[in-house]
């Protein structure tokens, strides 16, 4: 994947058939992160349960519009149009922040349901096919939000050879 | 002036509940973004920028505190614009709480 040309309001990608196919995959596995894994508080304080619970409800919303939004916009007719060697496909910027977040989200959940291993210590976690798989998907999904962080702050696309 | 024979007649006093509404109000509360062994650095520093509108030189210097640190203080706010952005900021998986302000 590589940002091909910024032409108005739009970031246009290339993608490999390959790399087309895994960022579908990714996506599909959206949302990830368990619902009750984000606290408002460090301590929990029972007073404050229902701000607890106002946020739990809003993130389930936001959760709910995302997938909305991800299903139209992967659904759309010739959003990925066929290019030399794979895909060219364009987003404006609302749709790359909405990428983004799920694939973190997709990033998240994997990192926890491998076992929230600590820092550079991904892969002794990686035991079974499952666990490998969510290894990978980490991965994958970092590598997706890079290139979409450098097209949206590393100025220009490089010069097409 | 009331008369002699015309009863006073004091106003009510009410009594004041304005006291959890004033504590919504106080910017007695801090946003704190925590670090993660997870969450890409890149990623961290594009969030701080589109959440709170920093240069990227300020949202590096926050990243790099939770980064160094374990944790940042991003902002200190009202209770609710302090769990507003709690909220944005878990909109983007980030691991950030509030709590209040001790000082």
């Amino acid at each position: 994947m590589r940002l091909a040309e910024i032409s108005g309001e739009k970031y246009f990608f290339d993608f490999s058939v390959e790399e087309t196919d895994l960022l579908l995959f990714v996506l599909n596995d959206y949302p990830l992160v368990p619902e009750a894994h984000m606290r408002l508080r460090k301590k929990e304080d029972p007073e404050k349960h229902e701000d607890q619970k106002l946020l739990d409800d809003a993130l389930r919303a936001q959760r709910v519009s995302n997938k909305q939004q991800l299903h139209s916009l992967l659904n759309e007719k010739d959003r990925f149009a066929a290019a030399e060697g794979g895909f060219r496909a364009g987003f404006v910027r609302g749709e790359i922040e909405l990428l983004l977040q799920v694939l973190n989200d997709v990033r998240i959940g994997s990192w926890i349901a491998l076992g929230s291993p600590d820092y550079d210590e991904e892969e002794k976690y990686v035991k079974d096919k499952k666990s490998l798989r969510f290894f990978i998907t980490m991965q994958i999904c970092g590598d997706f939000q890079s290139i979409l962080l450098k097209a949206l702050h590393g100025g220009p696309p490089p010069a097409k050879k | 002036m009331p008369g002699p024979e015309t009863p006073e007649v004091l106003p009510d006093i009410e009594q004041d509940n304005q006291t959890d509404s004033r504590a919504n109000l106080d910017a007695g509360f801090l946003v704190i973004c925590w670090d993660d062994p997870v969450n890409l650095m890149d990623y961290v520093t594009h969030v701080f920028q589109t959440i709170f509108g920093w240069e990227r030189k300020k949202a590096e210097h926050h990243m790099l505190e939770v980064h160094n640190n374990g944790k940042s203080v991003l902002t200190r706010e009202s209770m609710e614009k302090a769990e507003f952005f709690v909220h944005q900021l878990q909109k983007y998986t980030l691991h950030a709480t509030m709590e209040r302000d001790s000082k």
